[in-house]
C-alpha cells in the first residue's frame, strides 16, 4: 500500500460526498440567505428510502442496479416533496431572516428525526453495493462502489457548474445570490428562482445521501455527521460560494483523511474545528466568500 | 321541553359517570403499579441495544403481570416499563435520568451505556433508586454504589477469558491495535483491553478513538493496516461502526485476527461487513437460536425477530434479566422499597433467561453486585456467530449447589 496514494484516494472519496452536500447548503444560503440546519435530513431521507425500498425491489425480481436506480428515484421524489412542503410552509416566510430560519431549521431537525425514527425505526440498515470489487490505483485500494460514487459526484459537480454559468436559471440564481433587489429590478422572478434554488440544494443533499447509502450504514441520524462537516466546509470556503464549497469540502476531506491516518478520527474532527476558528479570525467571510 | 331534556340528560350522564367512577375505584386500588424506567440508546448506531432491551423488559413484565404480578404484604403489584432514548451520550442520559426520576417517579431503572448510566447513577444513588446496568465500567459498581447492580458480564468476566482463548488459537500474535468510540464506554473498554492484552505479553501498537456516529473509516483503517498489527480489537464499537471498520480493513488488504471485545451481535456485524466479518471473535455475542440457549431465550429471540427484525444480543437480554432480578429482590425483601430490595438482592435466587442465577463478584468489586452468568465467547464462521466456549462461573455453581 502506498501511503500517499491511499491518503489521496481517501480524500477524494470522502470529499466527493461533502462537495455535493456543501454545494446544496451553499446554494440555499446564496439565494435565500438562510442556513438550513435541516439539510442533513434530506440526505438522510434519500438514504433511508433506498435502504428500505431496494430490498423490496430486489425481492420483486429487479436486478440490483435497477433496484438501486428506482429506489434512488423514489428517494429523490420524496425529498422533492418534502422540500416543497418545507419551503412553502416554512422557509418562504423566513427568507433573509437568519434568526427565524435558524430556529425553524433546528425545529425541523428534531421533528424530522422523530418522524424518521417512527417510520423507519432506529436500527441502522444496510444497502448492498451495486458494483462489486476492489481496484488498486498507484498501490492504493478503492472499491468499485466508491469509484462509482466519485465519478457520479464529479459529473454532477461539473453539470451544476455548467448550469450556473451557462443557463438562464443558473444566471438567475447567481444574480439573486449577488443582489436580490437588483435582480428583481432586472425582471428576474425572485420567488420562482428561490424555490428552484431551494429544490436544487435539497436534491444535492439527497443525491449525496443516495450515493453514500451503499458504502455506509443508513440510520435516521446519519445526516448529523455530514451536516457538521458540510457546514464546516462552507464556512471555510465561504457561505454562498460554490467554488468555496468545493474548496472547503476538499480541505476537510484532506484533514479527515490525513488527520485520521496520522492521529485518529477524533483528532481529525477537532482539527476541522480549529481550522474553522482560524478562518473566522483571519477571514470571517471564508476563503472564497464575498463581502 | 328541550331545557328539561337537557337537564335530565346531564343528570343521567353525571350519575352514570359517578357510578362508573365509584365502581372503578376498587379495581384501581386493587393493583399497585411499579414503574420501571429504561434509559437506553434507541437511535443511531447503538439503537439496536435500546430497542431490543425495551422489548425483552416488556416481555418479562408481561410474563410477571400475566402470572398475577407480585404479592408483597398481601398487596398485589404489577410492572409497567417505560423507555427513553439516551442517544448513548451523557447529555441525553442526564435528561432521561431527570425525566425518569423526577417526572415518572421511577423507583427502579435500567441503564445502557457507560456515559448515560453514569449520568443516571449520579441521581439514582442520591434519590434512593435501584439501578440495573449493562455498563461495562469497572467503577460503576462497588461499596460506594450500594443501589447499582450489573446484569451482564463485563471486562472482568469476559476479557480474562476471551483474550487468552484468542491468543491460544493464534499463538503467533504479538501486537494489537485498539480502536474505540471516544466516550466513557470506549475509555473503560480500552483500559480493560490494554491491561488484559499486556498480561498476555501482546504489545499495544496503537490506541485510537472515533466519534460515535462517525461514518467514514477509511483513514483509520489505512493507519491500522500500515501498522501491520497481528490483531485489531474494536472493543466497544457497535455492530454498525465495527462492521464498517472491518469492511474498510478488508478493502485495504489487512488480514489479521479480528476481535470485538464488547461485540454483541454477530449477525449485525456480518450484515454490515459481509465476508470481512468472517473469523471475528466476540465477547458479548450469544446465539439465542442455538442449542445452548434456554427455552425462554429461544422464545424471546423469535419474538424479537418479529418486533425489531433482529435477533437478540447479550445487552438486550439484560432487560429481561433485570426485571426478573427485580422480581426476585422484591419477593426476597417482601418490600418495594428500593433500599430494602437492594439489600435483599445478593441473597436472592433469580430466574434469569439463562436459568437460575445470583448476584456475586465480592472478590472483584468489593460487594456482590455482579450477576453471575455464563461467559460466552463466539466467533463468526460462515456468516454466523458460533459459540467457541461457554464457562459457568464457579461462584454461581457453588452458590446454587449450597441452596
Amino acid at each position: 500500500m502506498s501511503v500517499s496514494a491511499q491518503l489521496l484516494l481517501n480524500s477524494l472519496q470522502i470529499g466527493a460526498v461533502y462537495v455535493l452536500f456543501a454545494m446544496g447548503l451553499t446554494i440555499i444560503f446564496g439565494v435565500m440567505r438562510i442556513v438550513n440546519f435541516a439539510h442533513g435530513e434530506f440526505f438522510t431521507l434519500c438514504a433511508l428510502i433506498i435502504a428500505v425500498s431496494m430490498p423490496w425491489l430486489v425481492e420483486g425480481g429487479l436486478p440490483l442496479w435497477a433496484a438501486y436506480g428506482l429506489s434512488f428515484v423514489f428517494g429523490l421524489g420524496a425529498v422533492t416533496l418534502l422540500s416543497l412542503v418545507i419551503f412553502r410552509f416554512g422557509f418562504m416566510k423566513f427568507q433573509r431572516d437568519m434568526i427565524g430560519s435558524f430556529i425553524l431549521s433546528i425545529g425541523l431537525v428534531l421533528l424530522l428525526q422523530g418522524v424518521y425514527l417512527d417510520v423507519f425505526g432506529g436500527i441502522p440498515r444496510v444497502v448492498p453495493p451495486v458494483v462489486e470489487g476492489t481496484y488498486s490505483i498507484m498501490g492504493a485500494a478503492i472499491t468499485a462502489q466508491r469509484l462509482l460514487l466519485c465519478a457520479i459526484a464529479l459529473v454532477i459537480t461539473i453539470a451544476l457548474y455548467w448550469m450556473l454559468t451557462h443557463t438562464k436559471l443558473g444566471k438567475g440564481l447567481r444574480a439573486i445570490a449577488e443582489d436580490h433587489e437588483a435582480a428583481m429590478l432586472q425582471g428576474i422572478p425572485y420567488r420562482r428562482i428561490t424555490l428552484y434554488g431551494f429544490l436544487i440544494g435539497s436534491l444535492l443533499a439527497a443525491i449525496a445521501g443516495g450515493l453514500i447509502a451503499p458504502v455506509s450504514v443508513p440510520s435516521p441520524v446519519i445526516g448529523a455527521d455530514y451536516l457538521i462537516k458540510g457546514f464546516i466546509a462552507v464556512i471555510i470556503g465561504g457561505l454562498g460560494s460554490i467554488s468555496g464549497a468545493i474548496l472547503g469540502s476538499a480541505l476537510i476531506a484532506v484533514i479527515d483523511s490525513v488527520g485520521g491516518y496520522y492521529f485518529d478520527p477524533s483528532t481529525a474532527t477537532i482539527a476541522m474545528f480549529v481550522l474553522v476558528m482560524l478562518v473566522l479570525i483571519v477571514r470571517p467571510r471564508g476563503i472564497l466568500g464575498h463581502a | 321541553m328541550t331545557y328539561k331534556w337537557t337537564r335530565r340528560g346531564f343528570g343521567l350522564i353525571a350519575m352514570a359517570a359517578l357510578s362508573t367512577t365509584a365502581l372503578s375505584i376498587p379495581a384501581a386500588f386493587a393493583d399497585e403499579v411499579i414503574t420501571i424506567g429504561i434509559s437506553a440508546p434507541m437511535s443511531g448506531a447503538a439503537a439496536t441495544w435500546g430497542l431490543g432491551m425495551e422489548y425483552t423488559a416488556k416481555e418479562a413484565a408481561k410474563a410477571i403481570n400475566d402470572a398475577g404480578g407480585i404479592t408483597v404484604d398481601g398487596k398485589k403489584y404489577t410492572f409497567n416499563v417505560i423507555a427513553y432514548d439516551n442517544k448513548y451520550n451523557a447529555a441525553e442520559g442526564s435528561k432521561v435520568a431527570q425525566t425518569l426520576l423526577s417526572r415518572d417517579n421511577a423507583q427502579f431503572v435500567i441503564g445502557v451505556g457507560t456515559a448515560p448510566v453514569k449520568a443516571l447513577q449520579s441521581l439514582t444513588e442520591r434519590k434512593g433508586v435501584l439501578l440495573f446496568s449493562t455498563a461495562w465500567g469497572r467503577d460503576i459498581k462497588g461499596p460506594k454504589f450500594p443501589l447499582t447492580f450489573t446484569q451482564i458480564n463485563t471486562p472482568n468476566e469476559v476479557l480474562v477469558l476471551l483474550y487468552p482463548l484468542v491468543k491460544g488459537q493464534n499463538p503467533n500474535i504479538k501486537t494489537v491495535a485498539l480502536l474505540n468510540p471516544n466516550d466513557a464506554t470506549g475509555k473503560e473498554v480500552t483500559q480493560a483491553a490494554k491491561e488484559n492484552w499486556e498480561k498476555l505479553g501482546v504489545e499495544i501498537v496503537s490506541t485510537d478513538w472515533y466519534e460515535r456516529g462517525a461514518t467514514e473509516f477509511q483513514p483509520i483503517a489505512a493507519k491500522i493496516a500500515a501498522l501491520k498489527p497481528d490483531v485489531v480489537d474494536l472493543g466497544a464499537s457497535p455492530a454498525a461502526e465495527g462492521g464498517l471498520v472491518l469492511k474498510e480493513l478488508d478493502v485495504i488488504g489487512w488480514k489479521g485476527v479480528k476481535v470485538i471485545g464488547a461485540g454483541t451481535s454477530g449477525e449485525a456485524v456480518v450484515k454490515v461487513a459481509g465476508p470481512a466479518a468472517e473469523q471475528t471473535y466476540m465477547g458479548l455475542a450469544a446465539d439465542y437460536d442455538g442449542p445452548e440457549a434456554t427455552e425462554v431465550q429461544h422464545a424471546l429471540n423469535k419474538g424479537a425477530r418479529d418486533v425489531i427484525r433482529e435477533p437478540l444480543n447479550v445487552v438486550q437480554m439484560g432487560g429481561y434479566d433485570a426485571i426478573m432480578a427485580l422480581k426476585a429482590g422484591i419477593e426476597k425483601a417482601n418490600s418495594v422499597d428500593p433500599k430494602k430490595v437492594a439489600e435483599a438482592l445478593p441473597t436472592a435466587i433469580i430466574d434469569t433467561s439463562y436459568g437460575k442465577s445470583v448476584f456475586g463478584g465480592m472478590e472483584i468489586y468489593g460487594s456482590p453486585q455482579q450477576l453471575q452468568l455464563p461467559v460466552i465467547v463466539t466467533q463468526v464462521k460462515d456468516g454466523k456467530a458460533v459459540e467457541l466456549k461457554r464457562v459457568i462461573p464457579a461462584e454461581l455453581q457453588k452458590r446454587l449447589s449450597s441452596n
